[in-house]
């Protein structure tokens, strides 16, 4: 009879079509085929288990009042075996596991398998930021701060869309998660991992304010870190920003970085990969600060010391442990195989305009 | 054979005698109290540092392992404070960040948080929850239950003692050159590549790790030979109280997985060390080769964290009902069924890390290992079933073990579910699924049988009514502070976060006020054991009328445990047609009086 009413739907409703306590449980944000699906399938274990939990603690709570021992103790003669019983309740909960298991599997496949005709994106995760790369070969360079000053990326998404998104990290283990999706896959240093979904609707009425996509409806979600993966691993965060398909692919075209100066350039690739870490007010953070950094003499962990200069700066990203900056650690992961020696050469010019000790040659004056 | 019964016969008489002789008849000195001082301070100290008996081994096991967990808890205390509040930038300056560096940088600060909760895991999984039910109340009890006078192997028991101290003072040793933030889970390559400045102390802590697991793999084959060899005269397999047919599959499992850890911790000091190249993907290892070594052991251990939880319950449940074990079979086949299956789990802690076929199967197995776990709590309900129940505060923290494992319980079943699964994983929900089941059921089921045969341990009864008032604070407390994690870890809040975002603020703010009834519950206890130990009436031999073998000798037994070698004519269940030894009902119970008793 309980199959019954879940085959119909009946009680899996009460819990998946939007009432309160499916937002009680999920929040509202959720969006897409796929948590419909998962939200669908927990609502079915949840009917499950309450139902189970209830038909337990009930029988606790009843025996225990009715049996509560009164005068000298003497146990009510009853069977302390049954064999019909013990069968029925080890043979139903394995009946209603095997279900629970198929679902579950159905809705995985469904995630891991990517859609049809998706748009591919590449996933770059390092210690602490996430980079997403447009098949254009753009990189957002919206912004937005956290409570805690970090800034974090905001990525464009398009809306009712099939995305494919091949995942690698830089260095450690890190899991891509975006609770309003309802799932999640980890983020590898030694492998591709890939995680598909169809983008849901845009719900909601925010609209776009400024820039030159003012009035675009949007939604954004969070995107989090699920594996740890060290000191900021509570902000290797993102906004996921869900706008319409047409308005998406104008906002990832207008971001292909042609055109930029080498300065800019640098400024781009400082911000997207390398603020977690570095900033550029002088105050210390994972990494020494850049401000007036390029041409000041460094001292080393290994007692020796050196000019911040272009040489120096190169093996830094390439090399970084091969010379620790003395009262830091070896956080930083080698940057060879993702910056170019274009992109190093942007950054170093980058540096230069936030240095005091930075002296440009004679003739540059 | 009939050398046997001549031999039982001849003790039937003996005991007999023994009922009415009650307390420490003997003469000689073997027939005192365990506790008994053997001479001045020092010389006292250095019996109970020496010592081979089971039952001094288990009481420094208990001290030992309670202080942990009290190290543990202030660490999850100061990670709950953390947790009041998110870290925020209010003009320039930091707040609602507890733990803050002297530099002033926001990540400087995440990075002590770190530390600690990698603090709280390391000490109570490998210090507190893995050790603590069979190190302790195993180490006294099975010998006792068995009516044998020791374990098989007493010498190896002391020594698995000193292996555990000194694993335990490696791990604090690495607390205080700063501790580690690799989690407890040691992870790839975080763990090959953090903190190189000092990199000695993840070394450390990953010894201790390696260290203690010896101490586990000692007293689980000490254990295992003791049950085959050791027991009583009349006691066949199945007339073994189910807490030793928890103890005993527990220790086959300690003894079959905990060498898979060893090696793999081993491998990982060698990568830290050495750089070979195992895990490392930077030199050509793979990081998931790790999760896969980690989980092999750390699965089965799970049940080696639940299933003396289990024994506990099972005593409890009959004892204080009066009432035989429902199903006692089932039982016994289900722990060793968890035990077996429990080998074959491992992936399901990584589906978010493997392909899809090896994703079903861990699944598919995980419901399995749900079978017998489910049977054991139908059949403790069923116990409750026209029995005498007396709510003493072992009773109440057994009903309340049946509500909060359930509940850890059934929250398994989605993070077995593939799809489910992908998104609560690492999440809060996870967070407060495992403490439903570690803390709702191995911690709270620990403390039940503290009480249960704190009266046997030191001849001293405790306060129930305060007892029972601390079960309720711990109750309260523990809900509050994990049932809103089951809301968080559903709406999106990541496990292993220092800060958060606002909207998971007022849920967070829940747990903090939860833990701290929670330490106000455990503080209650505290007080009561103390009181107990200063000014406890002194305890009868079988206070609650039981019926293993325990409750046949002394309070607190006598240093060999029996006067004279028991036979076993009774199964440990058998209530409805035996009178259990030396019992008084009215010792029990008498909570109104309780008050007055202790003035005698
Ligand atoms: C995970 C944190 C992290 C990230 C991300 C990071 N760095 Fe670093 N970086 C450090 C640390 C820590 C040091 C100091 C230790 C050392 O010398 O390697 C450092 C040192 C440096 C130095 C030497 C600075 C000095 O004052 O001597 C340079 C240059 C540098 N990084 C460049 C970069 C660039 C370019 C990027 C982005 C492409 C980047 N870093 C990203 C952590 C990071
Ligand atoms: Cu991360």
């Amino acid at each position: 009879m309980m199959t019954s009413l879940f085959e119909h739907g009946l009680l899996s409703a009460t819990l998946a079509e939007g009432n309160a306590l499916r937002d009680f449980i999920f929040g509202t944000g959720g969006t897409g085929h796929h948590a419909e699906m998962v939200e669908e399938t927990f609502a079915w274990i949840f009917w499950i288990s309450a139902f189970f939990f209830v038909v337990l603690m009930g029988l606790t709570v009843l025996w225990s009042v009715q049996y509560k021992r009164r005068a000298t103790p003497v146990a009510l003669v009853s069977s302390s075996h049954n064999t019909v019983l013990e069968t029925l309740w080890t043979v139903i909960p394995l009946g209603i596991l095997a279900v629970m298991f198929f679902k579950g599997f159905q809705g995985y496949l469904d995630l891991s398998v990517a859609p049809a005709g998706a748009i591919e994106m590449d996933v770059r995760a390092a210690k602490w930021d996430w980079r997403i790369i447009y098949p254009n070969g753009a990189e957002s360079t919206e912004r937005e701060k956290l409570g805690s000053a970090k800034e974090i990326p905001i990525f464009y998404m398009p809306a009712e869309t099939p995305v494919k998104l091949r995942m690698v990290s830089n260095d450690v283990l890190h899991s891509f998660w975006v609770p309003d999706f309802r799932g999640k896959f980890d983020v590898m240093p030694n492998r591709y991992t890939y995680y598909g979904f169809t983008s849901g609707p845009i719900k909601g009425e925010k609209k776009l304010e400024a820039g030159p996509f003012a009035g675009t409806p949007y939604q954004d979600h969070w995107l989090f870190c699920a594996e740890y993966c060290g000191d900021s691993h509570s902000e290797m965060a993102a906004v996921v920003r869900m706008v319409p398909r047409e308005t998406w692919a104008k906002i990832v075209d207008s971001w292909s970085g042609a055109g930029l100066t080498p300065v800019e350039k640098g400024k781009r690739l400082y911000t997207i990969q390398c603020a977690s870490c570095h900033s550029i007010d002088g105050s210390k953070n994972t990494g020494p600060s850049w401000k007036d950094a390029f041409g000041k003499t460094e001292t080393f962990t290994d007692g020796t010391s050196g000019v911040v200069d272009d040489a120096y700066v190169r093996e830094s990203i390439y090399e970084p442990a091969k010379k620790l900056v003395a009262g830091y650690g070896p956080q930083m992961a080698s940057f060879k195989g993702i910056l170019s020696e274009d992109d190093v050469a942007a950054i170093i010019e980058y540096m230069k305009t936030i240095s005091v000790n930075h002296k440009p040659a004679e003739g540059q004056k | 054979m009939s050398e046997k019964a001549a031999k039982a016969d001849g003790n039937e008489d003996m005991s007999t005698i023994n009922h009415h002789g009650s307390h420490a008849v003997g003469g000689h000195h073997d027939e005192g109290s365990y506790l008994a001082p053997k001479g001045g301070l020092v010389s006292t100290m250095w019996a109970w540092a020496t010592t081979i008996d089971h039952k001094k081994l288990g009481v420094m096991y208990l001290a030992a392992v309670l202080t942990l967990f009290f190290l543990g808890g202030v660490a999850a205390l100061a990670v709950r404070v953390e947790l009041f509040q998110p870290t925020t930038m209010v003009n320039g300056k930091i707040t609602g960040q507890v733990f803050q560096d002297a530099g002033g940088a926001v990540a400087a600060g995440h990075a002590i948080y770190n530390r600690i909760f990698t603090l709280h895991g390391a000490i109570m999984v490998f210090m507190v929850i893995v050790p603590g039910i069979p190190s302790a109340l195993g180490n006294f009890l099975l010998p006792i239950m068995l009516g044998a006078k020791d374990v098989a192997f007493p010498r190896l028991n002391l020594l698995s003692w000193w292996v555990y101290v000194v694993g335990s003072v490696l791990g604090v040793v690495s607390i205080i050159m700063g501790g580690v933030d690799t989690g407890w889970t040691f992870y790839t390559p975080y763990s090959t590549s953090t903190d190189w400045d000092v990199y000695m102390r993840v070394v450390l802590m990953i010894g201790a790790a390696f260290v203690l697991g010896f101490s586990s793999i000692l007293t689980g084959l000490n254990f295992v030979v003791t049950v085959h060899k050791l027991r009583a005269p009349g006691m066949g397999w199945f007339d073994m109280p189910l807490f030793v047919w928890a103890i005993y599959s527990t220790a086959i499992i300690q003894v079959l997985a905990t060498p898979v850890i060893g090696i793999t911790l081993l491998l990982l000091i060698f990568e830290r060390l050495f750089h070979v190249g195992i895990f490392d993907p930077a030199i050509g290892g793979d990081p998931v080769l790790f999760q896969h070594f980690f989980w092999f052991y750390s699965h089965p251990v799970v049940y080696v964290m639940i299933l003396p939880a289990f024994g506990i319950i099972s005593e409890l449940i009959t004892v204080h009902a009066h009432k035989k074990i429902f199903g006692y079979r089932a039982m016994a086949f289900a722990s060793l069924g968890v035990a077996f299956v429990s080998f074959l789990v491992w992936g399901h802690h990584m589906f978010a890390s493997m392909g899809e076929m090896a994703s079903a199967v861990f699944s598919a197995l995980t419901f399995l290992v749900a079978i017998p776990t489910a049977v054991k709590v139908f059949n403790w309900v069923a116990t409750l079933y026209k029995g005498s129940i007396q709510f003493t505060a072992p009773m109440v923290y057994a009903l309340f073990f049946l509500f909060l494992f359930t509940i850890g319980g059934l929250t398994g079943l989605p993070l077995g579910t593939l799809s489910t699964d992908l998104h609560l994983h690492d999440s809060y929900f996870v967070v407060a699924h495992f403490h439903y089941v570690m803390m709702g059921g191995t911690i709270i089921s620990f403390v039940a049988g503290i009480h249960h045969w704190w009266p046997k341990m030191f001849g001293k009864m405790y306060n129930e009514r305060w007892a029972i008032v601390g079960a309720c604070l711990v109750f309260i407390g523990f809900n509050l502070t994990f049932f809103t994690q089951f809301i968080l870890g559903t709406r999106g809040m990541p496990r292993r976060y220092a800060t958060y975002i606002p909207e998971f603020t007022e849920l967070h703010q829940w747990s903090t006020y939860g833990s701290f009834i929670l330490l106000l519950g455990f503080l209650v206890h505290l007080f009561v054991f103390i009181h107990s130990l200063v000014a406890g009436r002194p305890a009868p031999k079988n206070p609650w009328g039981g019926l293993s073998l325990e409750w046949e000798t002394d309070s607190p037994p006598i240093e060999h445990n029996f006067h004279h070698e028991p036979l076993v004519k009774h199964g440990p269940y058998d209530f409805e047609t035996t009178v259990p030894p030396h019992w008084d009902p009215k010792d029990y119970p008498i909570p109104a009086s309780n008050f007055a008793a202790e003035k005698h």
